[in-house]
């Protein structure tokens, strides 16, 4: 199931993300260990995610479940919200 | 997807668990004679996908926990006969993918993978998936199919899935990775005996090869990131398989999470489980603990009635029956802690602590979910030191592990109270501050260490807090009683017989070698006889228990523990400990609360004093004095013994068990040394201030 997103709105941190906001990631800033246990839980690069709770640590939604993350780690991944009407997590929630 | 719906005669039940079942594309060629005999299946499948709770529905009691060969994470193997062929089935950590660099999950990997050194690679693979939480789970069933071994896929908490309105065509999900797929509900025990048959089917054939259209994904071509196309390949087929309500979320865990991790209203929630949680092993453990002591005391009288030889009397009772009651007095508590500690852990509770925790808890350098054991060591250490499995991150569970015993255990209390009542005997408000102050520097030194570890001995600091918020589920009785049968099994069979040895080596140097009794208590007796013949049988029985008194003191004193209290004597001055005390702190090591009925024999006021006549206990240590007249437990004295015994490694049981957590003799010793160090130092600044204040 490929999502195409059209409307890029702009780039934000994860940890800046408001909740309730759908979004793309773009990049993740760091590549050590953090970011290997990130993506084995489905955070990497062209997935859609979704901040549940916001805060330190924050909570979001990615791939089926909900994720307590530091933010500290938040920081370091960067995102395109995308447009609400192109966002199916956001439909969904 | 229409087949499934099309389907709709029948109950949601039907659907999930077809009748009939049809192989397809699977082919299945006979099995070489010589690789028929022990088959292992190894389960692996994310946390929190029941993986533990199907491998007791496979395996039951018969479960036997292991270190992986050098390291601290365990495993569980179960034997279990299907179909008259013996299985070795293998719980492996729970593990996200396979490339996972923690510890544990790469154990998991290497070891399904045949990588370890002399561990050859399971026969077949068992992938449990998680059925409410496809998606995720299919990830690493995917990675598993493309290793091209013999698989079976249990898609677990079918139940779960149907309360939730999933559905979830198996048919089709067989089709499309290739494999056999068997829906099961691990729980209740549904789908199990399909789950055996097609384990046997597998244990009596030859691999399975995955179908031909799973390929393996993004050799080169992914730039961006090799997970990518991995996660696009799980998102499809579970977007094939199910019904479209299923993608639709269940809104109680959301709920529930509002209030549940919330910075205000977690914490205060948090705050009152764990107050629930200490009540159980603190308060309710007290009864069964005091049923064990009464048991052993009766079994220890009836023995002592039966053998009058002295010698093998009291090795009998106080070595033998004293040592067994002493390591058994430690399960109440291992088994509530270890049970309240399973049934939080399956509810999703577990992982919200530690959401909650973390942020508080990282500025010490410790994870969030460390708070439960350290709260635990206030109870007692031992279980404290086993429950520090619960921290996933091996640095952060040592550090934990580390600074657990300088919490007040239940056993400072009786040193406590004895302290208490020398120094404010008038005072129950002063003697509430003591307490009090006891506490918290244990809790202050604890958290001080642990940020000074964190800096020094285990940099690298704590690991940034991801975590899985599982969805709230009720949790599994069965799961919860294997799994605390499983702790009190261990620590009974690896502590305890070393625990057993500590304390008949402790038994054998404050018994040994023998003297005679003393001439005034031999002069006493002799006394009594007389006055008994005269009729006075009450003051004759008064001199008696004083010539007793005064025997077992002075064996005391001439014993291996008196004579090591005189050898270390010059070392303990300083703190203003005669060797007395010293005689105390040695046979203390087997458990703190000793050193009150040793001090009570060795200032001659009789063991039965420490446990029935505490004020004449208390009255004789008041005057106790030095050869010189001076009374031994001044101001100064005590407050340095509290301050000693609240900072000191004075438990050997836990040492055994910090030796099996840490699976190394450095770590143990590294904390008596570290600990006594501490407790020596702050016992000298503190006798130093008082000696000269007062």
């Amino acid at each position: 199931m490929t999502t195409v997103i059209s409307t890029i709105v702009h780039e934000t941190r994860l940890d800046e993300l408001p909740p309730r906001t759908c979004a793309v990631v773009r990049r993740i800033e760091t590549d050590g260990e953090d970011i290997q246990r990130l993506k084995t839980l489905g955070l990497c690069v062209g997935r859609q995610i979704e901040v549940v709770k916001s805060g330190d640590p924050l909570i979001i939604k990615i791939f089926g479940s909900r994720i307590g993350l530091s933010a500290s780690l938040a920081a370091r991944v960067w995102l395109e919200v995308c447009a609400p009407v192109a966002c199916a997590l956001q439909n969904l929630s | 997807m229409s087949d499934f719906h099309s389907n709709g005669s029948g109950s949601p039940v039907a659907e999930i668990f077809p009748r009939s079942r049809q192989l397809g594309k699977i082919t299945i060629a006979p099995l070489p004679q010589q690789i028929k005999g022990a088959f292992t299946l190894a389960l692996v499948g994310n946390p929190n996908a029941g993986k533990t709770t199907l491998f007791n529905a496979l395996t039951g009691l018969r479960a036997k926990t292991a270190n992986f060969p050098g390291t601290t994470v365990e495993r569980r193997i179960g034997k279990t006969t299907i179909g008259g062929q013996e299985i070795t089935l293998v719980d492996l950590p729970g593990l996200y993918g396979l490339e996972s660099s923690a510890p544990e999950e790469k154990l998991a990997s290497d070891a399904m993978r045949g990588r370890l050194a002399g561990q050859p690679a399971p026969d077949a693979v068992l992938v449990v998936v998680d059925a409410t939480n496809l998606e995720r789970n299919l990830f690493l069933a995917g990675e598993v199919l493309e290793l091209k071994r013999p698989v079976i896929v249990a898609l677990n908490m079918m139940d779960m899935a149907e309360r939730e309105n999933i559905r979830i065509d198996v048919e089709k999900l067989r089709a499309e990775l290739g494999c056999v797929v068997v829906p099961v509900a691990a729980r209740t025990g549904r789908g199990i005996d399909e789950l055996r048959r097609e384990i046997e089917r597998l244990a009596g054939c030859a691999a399975i090869e995955p179908a031909a259209h799973f390929k393996t994904h993004c050799v080169t071509t992914c730039a961006t990131c090799p997970y990518q196309k991995r996660y696009e390949w799980t998102e499809s087929v579970s977007a094939k398989v199910m019904n479209a309500a299923a993608l639709r979320r269940p809104q109680r865990t959301e709920k529930l999470d509002k209030f549940l991790t919330h910075p205000v209203t977690g914490v205060v929630a948090f705050l009152a489980v764990m107050l629930a949680f200490f009540f159980l092993i603190f308060w309710v453990a007290k009864i069964p603990m005091q049923l064990i002591d009464h048991l052993f005391a009766t079994i220890g009288t009836w023995v002592a009635a039966q053998v009058t030889q002295p010698d093998l009397q009291s090795l009998l009772v106080n070595g033998v029956i004293g040592g067994v009651g002493g390591i058994l007095v430690f399960l109440p508590q291992i088994c509530i802690l270890f049970f309240a500690l399973s049934l939080l852990e399956d509810t999703g509770y577990l992982a919200r602590a530690a959401f909650v925790m973390d942020k508080i808890m990282r500025k010490l350098g410790l994870p969030g979910k460390a708070f439960v054991p350290l709260l635990s060591a206030h109870a007692c250490a031992i279980p404290a030191v086993m429950a520090a499995r619960v921290v996933e991150n091996p640095r952060d569970r040592l550090a934990t592990i580390l600074v657990a015993p300088l919490m007040a255990c239940s056993a400072r209390i009786p040193i406590y109270a004895m302290i208490t009542a020398l120094l404010f005997p008038q005072s129950p408000f002063k003697a509430a501050l003591v307490f009090t102050g006891a506490y918290a520097t244990g809790i202050f030194f604890a958290l001080g260490m642990a940020w000074i570890f964190q800096r020094t001995i285990l940099p690298g600091g704590s690991k940034p807090l991801v975590i899985e918020l599982p969805p709230y589920r009720l949790p599994g009785l069965r799961t919860a009683f294997l799994h605390t049968f499983d702790r009190a099994k261990i620590f009974v069979k690896q502590a305890g017989t070393i625990i057993l040895l500590i304390s008949l080596l402790l038994w054998t140097l404050s018994h040994y070698p023998k003297s005679a009794p003393p001439a005034a208590a031999a002069a006493m007796t002799a006394q009594a006889a007389q006055l008994e013949k005269s009729g006075d049988k009450e003051q004759a029985d008064e001199l008696r228990a004083t010539a007793g008194h005064l025997t077992a003191q002075s064996a005391l004193q001439n014993s291996f523990a008196g004579k090591i209290g005189h050898v270390i004597e010059p070392a303990i001055k300083p703190l203003g400990f005669d060797w007395q005390i010293g005689i105390g702190i040695i046979s203390s090591f087997a458990a703190r609360e000793v050193i009150v009925s040793t001090l009570a024999v060795v200032y001659g006021v009789g063991e039965d004093a420490a446990e029935q006549n505490r004020t004449s206990l208390y009255d004789t240590l008041r005057h106790a004095a030095r050869s010189n007249g001076a009374p031994v437990f001044t101001t100064a004295t005590c407050m340095s013994l509290l301050v000693y015994y609240i900072l000191a490694a004075q438990c050997l049981a836990t040492s055994v068990v910090v030796r099996r957590e840490t699976n190394s003799l450095k770590w143990p010793l590294f904390q008596i040394f570290y600990m006594t160090g501490l407790a020596y130092i702050a016992a000298f600044i503190v006798y130093h201030i008082f000696l000269n204040l007062v």
